[in-house]
């Protein structure tokens, strides 16, 4: 033993340290020198002294105290004891994947704060929608935290471990293929390559497997007529940036139909005020008042059964004056019994001319575009009249639509039916579909379910089609989901998970994995994973030629969300004649005509739960958490109705009843109802929302179901109450008429006026000066400027905003009130008559007024404002008495009447999971506060410190809002208006710039741009 | 009628009453127990009371979100209710100190109960800037106290300036009414022989000996604070209107509004004040007290101010028409015209039309006319405050905004409840102190002053 190389090792204070004396040790086990924790020694304590007994009764008063405290046990808050790769605490992280909201698979960029998804925005390196995303988009993130959301497998209502589903449906599914009996499987539309590999693989195993593919918004019409046209299924994009005439039949294609975030962004290049004005012209033949209608130059009002007729008189006038095809001797002679003299009467003379005369001076620089609602018939006459006028030059083939899974068609209903009932099918598998809500009722699907063995749901929440289930199993949200889709040609797009699942719930390519692995024990998490890495290996991988490895390419691709394919160019192929001799003239229906359109927000009735998007406003009518049959106002006399009235509107034997709303702009015949509301079973959110007009739909419209002819209508007694965030003022009441010209709030010319006079829009304007000194701006000073030329009311800002801010849903009854929550609205105005209105949208903001009202009238200074030009609102500072509001005048802030987080039912917002949506950077506010758009001052504090971190000024364009973020059309512009070369800063110089309100001199920093439409100088009057 | 003479006064006081009958008459309510009238009535006003407890625990309990208020329409019931109430106690201070100042002797009568009117239609009002915020806790904010966050008020909002205007009409009004009430306390003292009333009034007395000294005082401090509460009485409407007419509300930017502000309070308090009495005057047999004569110069004073409310009326529809200003010029269109025309054809009705009655005499000395029309001048001159704050926020700059407001049931609870909070101070008060000043009255009893006819 060496004991000096032991002490070498310990430090030692003092000799008897060193050796160990007892006293020193003595001394520190004792941690106060004189003794005062030896009082409390428990052997100690039976001769109590005051002062122990003293210390002791406070210390058990003070447990006391604290073990009574209501101190509600919010559960566990564990701190990250080793940071997760990737994780920083407080900073974003943006995965990029692919959206499954709709069939267009738009690239989308999820924003996630530790590991929680809050934003959902476009993917900027996408080549469709470019760092855009819709309105449904947008408030998707919802549905991940729905709470509604199934949570765990059933069957027949009662919880059942993944194990036990898998290994009784894989001996189900057996022992059907042994009895050689149908496993069907109905899956909507199917966007994505591997899904059908799996579909593929899942058929090999089960040999009697039959898939059926059908969604209620398809475009099998417009891929029909392509066929008939082309000999090709897949029909090309339309390059609308290149159109100097667009003539939009009843379709709705910049706000709502076929690829819409793209068509928006190329028609809006044409409305550049910025440098050249070089316009095109928008006609809009429509029965409905769409918002595309909305945007028109012209809008013609034809009923969408007249469609047929019309596009064939133009293609007669137009061959007449020239065509870019011989006709065939047929062709001519039926086109030629067209004539245009009957709605020369209907839409008038000066219109139509107008119209013939575009069309014929701008061949092969325009398109005409049908809506995909329309029939076959409509979409071949349009191709023909395209030819006509040799617009085939603005197709791009580059950019064709893929088929993955062609829509099945009426007889594979009837015949899949007809097996049903005879009891043929043994197993149906809903993958991700209802069919019970959308399929024509005289399928009798609904009856015939009964009389399969087994059938199967596979749904993220409760539908129509789980209550009729045996099996219902949750599916993974979308942001829980691996992926790819592949709808355009060029563009492959990847889908990655960026939380794992929640909820006990699987993909659904991932439950077909395992049932085709033939066990249960198969099943492992990342099979869906590998089979897709695989498949990408395959497919993609091997047509990019890349030099790096697959592994490389895959983490690259995953990470820019989507792979741009090489694709050759179709040349264009001359347009088959031979289906004209089928072609007859349309009768000429005495009836009305209903037009069922996809509702604007809810898609389908896929997003019926989502409280956000019900309560969008609608960009026509602003009526929210329901749908309605629109009338024309002449229709709806006839008929003695006004809005909120009750009608029977029956087609051949169906009927529904729905409530009446009064629309300007309607065709006579035409009745609008939009589908995708009333829902059945589903959340409490979505239940009983509106009325289910699929209902209407027999299977001999199956082909053409969204026109049915011959309607008719009667009132019958009761009224629905429609809730809408803008109150109706009649058009023709001269009380009210026009005031958003009279006051200014809308400033609009024509496009020749502006070239004619570029400061046309300020020729009366006088100066305006204050009777006190202006604070002046010295740094930065934020702005906003809107382009209204650019604004389809799409409400992508609204949603946006919604989620970036916390913005409450209140409910029916309350936007009832006058309350909901909305920091962005945008307001609709009619001006014209009533049949023949011209709408004027406007975005509403908080406009952040130098002078702003709401400031000097809050008693507490709950609202002031900041040296960079922020109208501020300090939600602890605020008591609620609302005066801001009253002195606002345009009434963009917003009162909390209620806590509208637990103002539904059962704290509906408050629970564990719908909380999480809430972005952590902005307050969630309490009742009785008043709040308003802060211009996203929480982004601007994020650009802003790290600029400051990284020791240079904010650059002119970066801090970008929500609302400008989401706008599809980059109609918004956000930046420091006191450096020249922000972009805000040159159009607050631009001379249609206006400030709304102006003559109040309150300063606004929310600049429009007024509207030039490209109409004739004679209707400049 | 027969010949009046006009170079002899009126007699304030009707008959000769000796002096010792006035003290009984006007303590006769203190000194007896409350009768079944009495218990009546006040269950009925603490009924009222209680709706009003209740929508306030709803309110209180649930959020503003209780009543009808709506995005455009942030001020309805609630400020309505806070400017009709605030105009009722306009006439109590205008009384007592105006016409003090003036020397109109007949105000001896009604002074007292016309103070304390003005104290309890102030206490009314003043709960309303409290209630009707958001989160009625924080209320404290709403005052200028020192605190750690250095957060002060905002002293270039109108609403602040309402609540120094409003605490100053109250506190300056108790005193004036107080410092009245002591010689009354003194008497009250000297009559009562229960133990317990004589230590409270002796108290409160303040050691009132009724010597040539402390009337001397009295007098002089009564005529001081007469001078103080005059100005008030013109202030404290003047700045209730400034929350309007400081905004840029179109209806509400008008520079008209103190002076308008201020006739129509005076209006309505006249109209309130006629109405009360004419049941207290009936019930402690105040006949020859509260004379026909006074109620007749009180009906006249509502004649002047209505016709003053409706010169206002027609001069803010000429305004708008002169300013050019289409925005104003609407607002005044829809209020005749529009969806609230209703409420303003009301308001027109009973403030402007129904008070010209008073140019004839008999109906001016007509009991039962006089107090139908006073019923009508208060409903008026609320719809008038509802036509005000209601329409003019209904339909302003943006008709995106527009919106039509309907009042709730809480609405309706609330406003019922200060009614009831109203009225049961006002009972509570006739059976706690004299509703009629003994020792003014007893001053202008004929009789009471030295006159040479006499001797």
């Amino acid at each position: 033993m060496n004991d000096s190389s032991k002490t070498n090792n310990v430090l030692w204070k003092s000799i008897e340290g060193l050796n160990n004396d007892p006293n020193i040790q003595k001394m520190k086990e004792d941690e106060f020198l004189d003794g005062v924790t030896e009082d409390f020694h428990p052997n100690q304590l039976s001769g109590i002294s005051r002062r122990k007994f003293l210390a002791l009764l406070s210390a058990s008063a003070a447990i006391t105290a604290t073990a009574c405290t209501d101190y509600q046990d919010k559960g566990e808050i564990i701190p990250y004891n080793k940071r997760p790769q990737e994780v920083l605490p407080g900073t974003e992280n943006l995965y990029a994947s692919t959206c499954n909201g709709c069939s267009l698979s738009c690239g989308i960029l999820v924003k996630t704060r530790e590991g929680r998804p809050i934003k959902i925005d476009g993917n900027p390196d996408h080549p469709i929608n470019e760092g855009k995303i819709c309105t449904k988009g947008q408030a998707s993130i919802l549905n991940l935290y729905d709470p509604e959301r199934l949570k765990e497998p059933l069957f027949n209502n009662r919880k059942i471990s993944w194990n036990d589903v898998d290994k009784n449906i894989i001996e189900v599914l057996e022992s059907a293929v042994q009895k050689g009996k149908e496993i069907a499987i109905l899956t909507g539309e199917l966007t994505s390559p591997t899904t059908k590999k799996v579909f593929d693989k899942f058929s090999e195993k089960y040999p009697t497997t039959k898939i059926y593919s059908y969604s209620t918004i398809n475009q099998s019409t417009r891929s029909k007529a392509w066929f008939e046209c082309y000999g090709s299924y897949e029909f090309p994009s339309i390059k609308f940036d290149e159109a100097n005439v667009i003539l939009a039949i009843d379709s709705d294609f910049l706000v709502n139909e076929d690829s819409y975030l793209e068509n928006m962004r190329l028609f809006t290049k044409r409305r550049e005020v910025v440098g050249k004005t070089d316009f095109n012209r928008l006609y809009v033949a429509e029965g409905r008042m769409s918002a595309t209608g909305m945007m028109a130059d012209y809008r013609i009002r034809v009923s969408p059964d007249e469609q047929y007729n019309f596009v064939m008189s133009l293609v007669n006038e137009l061959s007449k004056k020239g065509s870019n095809i011989e006709f065939d001797p047929v062709t001519k002679s039926m086109v030629s019994s067209f004539s245009i003299n009957n709605f020369s009467k209907k839409i008038g003379k000066e219109k139509l001319n107008y119209l013939i005369d575009d069309l014929n001076k701008s061949r092969g620089k325009s398109i005409v575009y049908a809506g995909s609602t329309l029939s076959k018939e409509v979409h071949l006459a349009v191709n023909l009249l395209n030819e006509v006028l040799g617009n085939s030059n603005l197709y791009n083939y580059l950019n064709e639509s893929v088929v993955i899974l062609p829509q099945s068609s009426r007889e594979d209903f009837d015949r899949l039916i007809d097996s049903m009932k005879n009891g043929n099918v043994d197993v149906l598998i809903h993958f991700g579909s209802d069919p019970v809500f959308y399929l024509p009722y005289d399928f009798e699907y609904q009856s015939s379910i009964s009389r399969v063995k087994t059938v199967i749901s596979l749904s993220e929440s409760l539908n129509e089609s789980c209550s009729l289930s045996h099996y219902v199993l949750p599916l993974n949200n979308q942001l829980e989901c691996w992926g790819d889709s592949f709808v355009q040609t060029g563009v492959y797009g990847l889908q990655q998970p960026v939380i794992s699942p929640i909820f006990n719930t699987r993909q659904k390519e991932s439950i077909l994995l395992t049932w085709i692995s033939g066990s249960s024990s198969n099943f492992s998490s990342d099979n869906y994973h590998k089979f897709l890495i695989e498949n990408f290996t395959q497919t993609v991988y091997t047509k990019l030629n890349s030099f790096s490895d697959a592994k490389r390419v895959w983490l690259s691709s995953l990470h820019d969300g989507v792979v741009t394919l090489k694709n050759v160019e179709k040349l264009h192929k001359k347009i088959s004649q031979s289906w004209i001799p089928l072609l007859k003239l349309a009768k000429e229906n005495s009836g009305l005509t209903v037009h069922l359109t996809e509702s604007y927000f809810i898609g389908d009735g896929y997003f019926a739960n989502n409280g956000w998007l019900q309560e969008v406003p609608h960009p026509i009518t602003k009526v929210t958490w329901d749908n309605y049959a629109a009338l024309s106002p002449l229709t709806a006399k006839k008929f003695n109705l006004k809005n909120d009235d009750i009608i029977e509107v029956s087609v051949s034997n169906s009927k529904i009843k729905i409530p009446v709303f009064v629309q300007p702009g309607l065709s006579d015949k035409t009745i609008n109802i939009e589908y995708g509301y009333g829902r059945k079973v589903i959340g409490d959110v979505g239940k009983d929302i509106g009325i289910n007009p699929l209902q209407l739909i027999s299977k001999n419209h199956f082909e053409t179901k969204n026109i049915l002819t011959n309607a008719s209508i009667n009132k019958i007694d009761g009224t629905h109450k429609l809730v809408t965030t803008q109150e109706h003022h009649s058009l023709d009441d001269t009380f009210v008429k026009d005031f958003h010209k009279i006051r200014k709030i809308i400033q609009e010319g024509t496009v020749e006026k502006y070239q004619k006079d570029p400061k046309f829009l300020h020729e009366h304007k006088h100066e305006l000066f204050s009777i006190t000194n202006e604070h002046t701006y010295s740094g930065n000073k934020w702005a906003m400027a809107i382009d209204l030329n650019k604004c389809t009311s799409c409400a992508a800002c609204v949603a946006s905003c919604n989620v970036e801010n916390n913005i409450p849903v209140v409910g029916k009854d309350q936007v009832g009130k006058g309350r909901e929550m909305h920091w962005i609205r945008i307001d609709r105005y009619f001006s014209g008559s009533p049949e023949d209105p011209i709408a004027s949208n406007q975005p509403m903001l908080c406009q952040h007024c130098d002078n702003a009202p709401c400031e000097n009238v809050c008693p507490v200074n709950a609202t002031n404002h900041s040296p960079d030009g922020l109208n501020q609102m300090v939600y602890n500072r605020c008591v609620g008495t609302r005066y801001c509001s009253n002195n606002c005048p345009y009434k963009v802030r917003r009162y909390n009447f209620f806590d509208f987080r637990d103002h539904f039912a059962d704290e509906y917002y408050q629970n564990n999971l719908t909380a999480l949506v809430n972005n952590p950077e902005v307050t969630v506010r309490s009742r009785g506060v008043m709040e308003k758009c802060t211009f996203c001052v929480q982004r601007i504090m994020d650009v802003r410190s790290t600029a400051i971190n990284e020791g240079r000024e904010i650059s002119p364009n970066e801090v970008v809002t929500a609302c400008q973020q989401a706008c599809p059309t980059n109609a918004i512009t956000f930046g420091d208006a006191n450096n020249p070369d922000s972009n805000v800063a040159k159009l607050r110089n631009h001379n249609l710039t206006y400030h709304v309100l102006e003559e109040l001199n309150i300063k606004p920093n929310v600049t429009y741009i007024a509207k030039l439409r490209n109409t004739h100088s004679e209707d400049n009057s | 009628m027969s010949f009046v003479d006009y170079t002899k006064e009126i007699q304030v006081v009707e008959g000769k009453q000796p002096l010792r009958t006035i003290d009984d008459i006007i303590s006769k309510p203190l000194e007896t127990k409350p009768d079944k009238k009495f218990y009546i009535a006040i269950s009925v006003t603490l009924t009222m009371l209680m709706f009003g407890v209740i929508g306030l625990g709803l309110t209180f309990w649930y959020g503003i979100g209780m009543w009808g208020n709506n995005n455009p329409v942030g001020w309805a019931y609630d400020i309505v209710n806070f400017v009709f109430w605030v105009g009722i106690g306009h006439a109590g201070t205008l009384i007592s100190a105006i016409l003090y100042l003036f020397r109109q002797k007949w105000r001896t009568g009604i002074a007292r109960f016309a103070e304390g009117m003005t104290i309890f239609a102030v206490m009314t009002a003043g709960l309303f800037p409290l209630i009707h915020v958001g989160r009625p806790w924080l209320d404290g904010y709403l005052f200028p106290y020192p605190n750690q966050h250095s957060l002060w008020v905002n002293f270039t909002s109108p609403l602040l300036w309402d609540v120094f205007a409003v605490s100053t009409y109250l506190t300056v009004s108790l005193i004036f009414w107080y410092v009245g009430l002591i010689p009354d306390f003194a008497s009250l003292r000297e009559r009562t022989a229960n133990k317990f009333k004589k230590i409270t009034y002796s108290i409160f007395s303040l050691g009132w000996r009724f010597s040539n000294r402390h009337w001397q005082h009295y007098e002089m401090v009564y005529l001081i604070l007469a001078g103080f509460a005059t100005p008030l009485v013109l202030s404290v409407h003047t700045i209730v209107s400034f929350d309007f007419a400081v905004s840029i509300l179109p209806g509400w930017h008008t520079t008209i509004f103190p002076p308008y502000f201020v006739a129509g309070a005076v209006f309505s308090g006249f109209a309130m004040v006629q109405n009360v009495l004419i049941f207290v005057r009936r019930i402690f047999n105040y006949e020859h007290i509260i004379t026909l004569n006074t109620l007749e110069k009180m009906n006249k004073i509502m004649l002047v101010t209505g016709s003053m409310v409706g010169y206002a009326y027609a001069m803010e529809f000429f305004i708008a028409w002169y300013s050019g200003v289409q925005a104003e010029q609407f607002t005044f269109f829809n209020r005749a015209l529009g969806p609230y025309a209703w409420a303003y054809w009301i308001m027109v009705t009973c403030n402007v039309v129904s008070p010209q009655l008073f140019w004839f005499k008999k109906i001016r000395r007509s009991i039962p006319i006089m107090f139908v029309v006073a019923v009508f001048v208060n409903v008026g001159m609320w719809f008038e405050r509802f036509v005000i704050v209601v329409t003019s926020l209904s339909r302003d700059y943006l008709p995106s905004s527009w919106a039509y407001y309907t009042p709730t049931l809480v609405d309706a609870m609330i406003l019922i409840g200060s009614f009831g909070f109203f009225f049961t101070w006002i009972l509570l008060f006739t059976k706690a102190l004299p509703v009629v000043s003994i020792a003014e009255v007893k001053a202008v009893v004929d009789g009471a002053q030295p006159s040479h006819k006499d001797h």
